[in-house]
């Protein structure tokens, strides 16, 4: 199982639209989930507006945090969408099989076998998470707690009985035009791994859309990201399942 | 899993079971959990439970749990404590899942001790070890143990509520709260076994004499330095924690071996802690209603001698 999860605190303004990138990984078999992070103040309904776009057109979900939640928040959507995509699937196999296409149109003891079934497959089935992290000036201040999110999130993925592994990249990529940048590389432990997220202001852009790109491609052909600027890479990039 | 919803149920309120057609009347809202609100409902002159959620999926996993527990203690003289589980079409004409459980009736941790005393302190963790040690026994976690998840019957009988975060052995704990996580304190991983339930028992015990210190201190601490020693350094600021900062070392250690033994370990405990305990001073009407009743006694006895002469 495949998610991207985007951490943005604003609206993209470069190149190609948001949406329609993470309407392409949802068709590549990508889920796509966006936290909105607001401090003092919001994003503005513009802001709010595409974000929650951007996690439709990826079949994902959308959720606006402040930093002090935002560990919780990216547990609780990444939880979350590994058991909507099962269920999806579920609903599927539902409709051929018994003619419902809810969970919620079942009897209450077959309801119990189907729920078992997606609780169990939730917790054991592979799954790649890469967070993509906005990381334009006005997310300067919240680099520690987006790194300490994911610190959480891997620890939480690792309690799972199927492998988990994460990455992550974040954008605008620098001051050479590139659109998105590799921090770490496949990894199912993040514990050792210090400041991975970078500190350094970048320039002004928000190119969200051609990021997101990026990370689809990535998923697709990790080999052209390898070399980038860390040395985590491990190899562990094969045998994902969708 | 924060999946409230915005809607009431009235007093008064029937739910009517669509799959097996129970009736049920609805009292007043209990509490909130992670996934559902929790109603006092009536059917048949007896008092239930209720849990409603917006979510099936994750209300009917819930209840398999239940079921799971229920079917392995089927043989014991154990209490059912899932009564009926259906649906209901709600005013807005939506169909919500509920379940029926026991109604326990009972005191939060916090207003229990408040009313009752912090003596009583003491008896309720052991019960609430016994439970757990059950639970334990049958290879589940109950992962989310806080404070708001216990409730005291009389005479300090625990009982734990809320069982949206109750894990099988070996699986990723479901719901925890982050003050209580052994994850969030850097002392382990968030695989669901005994010693993740005695950690959280631990930072409860904690939280129970030294809330706003445990506040500040999370608060204060950088991400990194979240460690079991910074609890343990709290706890040696409070009298009845300092007695018992064995205990808490190892649970939040992870060194109790298994339940029973962190139980045996509490029993001793409480065994010295009732020994040197300071007893309350004696209030001072006693002292003078003392010295009251003794000149009285005086008085009687010299008119008592005064008349026998």
């Amino acid at each position: 199982m495949k998610q991207i999860l985007l951490i943005t605190d604003g609206c993209s303004n470069v190149g190609v639209s948001p949406v329609v990138a993470a309407a392409q990984a949802f068709a590549e078999g990508i889920t796509v989930n966006v936290v909105g992070v607001l401090d003092q103040g919001d994003l503005g309904e513009f802001g709010s507006a595409e974000i929650e776009e951007i996690a439709r057109a990826g079949g994902g979900l959308s959720r606006l945090a402040h930093t002090r939640q935002l560990s919780q928040t990216v547990q609780m959507l990444t939880r979350k969408t590994v058991v909507q995509t099962i269920q999806q699937a579920v609903h599927r196999e539902l409709k051929q099989v018994l003619g419902t296409s809810s969970i919620e149109g079942l009897p209450p003891e077959k309801r119990s076998e189907v729920v078992r079934v997606i609780d169990e497959l939730g917790e054991t089935t592979k799954l790649k998470v890469a967070l993509l992290i906005d990381a334009s000036a006005s997310m300067k201040p919240k680099m520690q707690a987006v790194e300490e999110a994911i610190r959480d999130l891997s620890l939480s993925l690792q309690a799972r009985q199927g492998r988990s592994e994460i990455a992550v990249f974040h954008f605008p990529g620098s001051a050479h035009g590139d659109d998105c940048m590799m921090d770490l590389n496949w990894t199912a432990d993040v514990r050792g791994v210090t400041q991975f997220l970078p500190r350094l202001q970048m320039r002004g852009t928000t190119p969200t859309g051609p990021a997101l790109m990026h990370v689809v491609d990535f998923f697709r052909t990790p080999s052209q990201f390898l070399g980038n600027n860390n040395d985590e890479t491990d190899g562990m990039m094969s045998d994902y399942v969708v | 899993m924060t999946t409230s919803f915005d809607w009431k149920l009235p007093r008064g309120t029937l739910i009517h079971g669509k799959w097996k057609q129970n009736r049920y009347r609805v009292e007043r809202l209990l509490g909130e959990g992670a996934n559902g609100k929790v109603f006092l409902v009536e059917r048949q002159r007896t008092w239930y439970a209720m849990k409603i959620s917006s979510d099936a999926v994750d209300l009917q996993s819930e209840v398999n749990v239940l079921q799971s527990i229920a079917k392995q203690r089927q043989a014991g003289r154990h209490e059912a404590y899932l009564i009926d589980v259906d649906d209901f079409r709600n005013s807005d004409g939506v169909d919500y899942p509920f379940y029926v459980m026991r109604y326990i009736r009972g005191m939060t941790l916090f207003d229990y001790l408040a009313k009752q005393g912090m003596d009583w302190f003491p008896v309720v963790g052991y019960s609430l070890l016994v439970k757990l040690a059950q639970l334990h026994s049958e290879q589940w976690t109950f992962g989310d143990l806080k404070v708001e998840n216990v409730l005291v019957g009389d005479y300090g009988r625990a009982e734990l509520v809320d069982y949206g975060g109750v894990t099988g052995f070996g699986k990723s704990v479901r719901q925890f709260t982050e003050i209580y996580d052994r994850g969030y304190w850097n002392a382990g991983s968030r695989t669901a076994d005994a010693k993740y339930d005695l950690f959280s028992f631990a930072v409860l015990c904690i939280q129970i004499h030294e809330s706003r210190r445990l506040a500040a201190l999370t608060a204060s601490l950088l991400p990194q330095n979240r460690a079991p020693e910074e609890l343990l350094k709290l706890a040696r600021v409070n009298p009845v924690l300092r007695t018992m900062e064995d205990w808490l070392s190892k649970a939040l250690r992870g060194e109790f071996a298994h339940t029973q033994e962190a139980a045996k370990s509490w029993q001793q405990w409480q065994h010295k802690h009732s020994r040197h305990a300071p007893s309350a001073p004696v209030p001072r009407w006693m002292k003078g209603l003392f010295v009251a009743s003794a000149a009285l006694l005086a008085t009687t006895i010299y008119w008592l001698l005064r008349a026998g002469l």
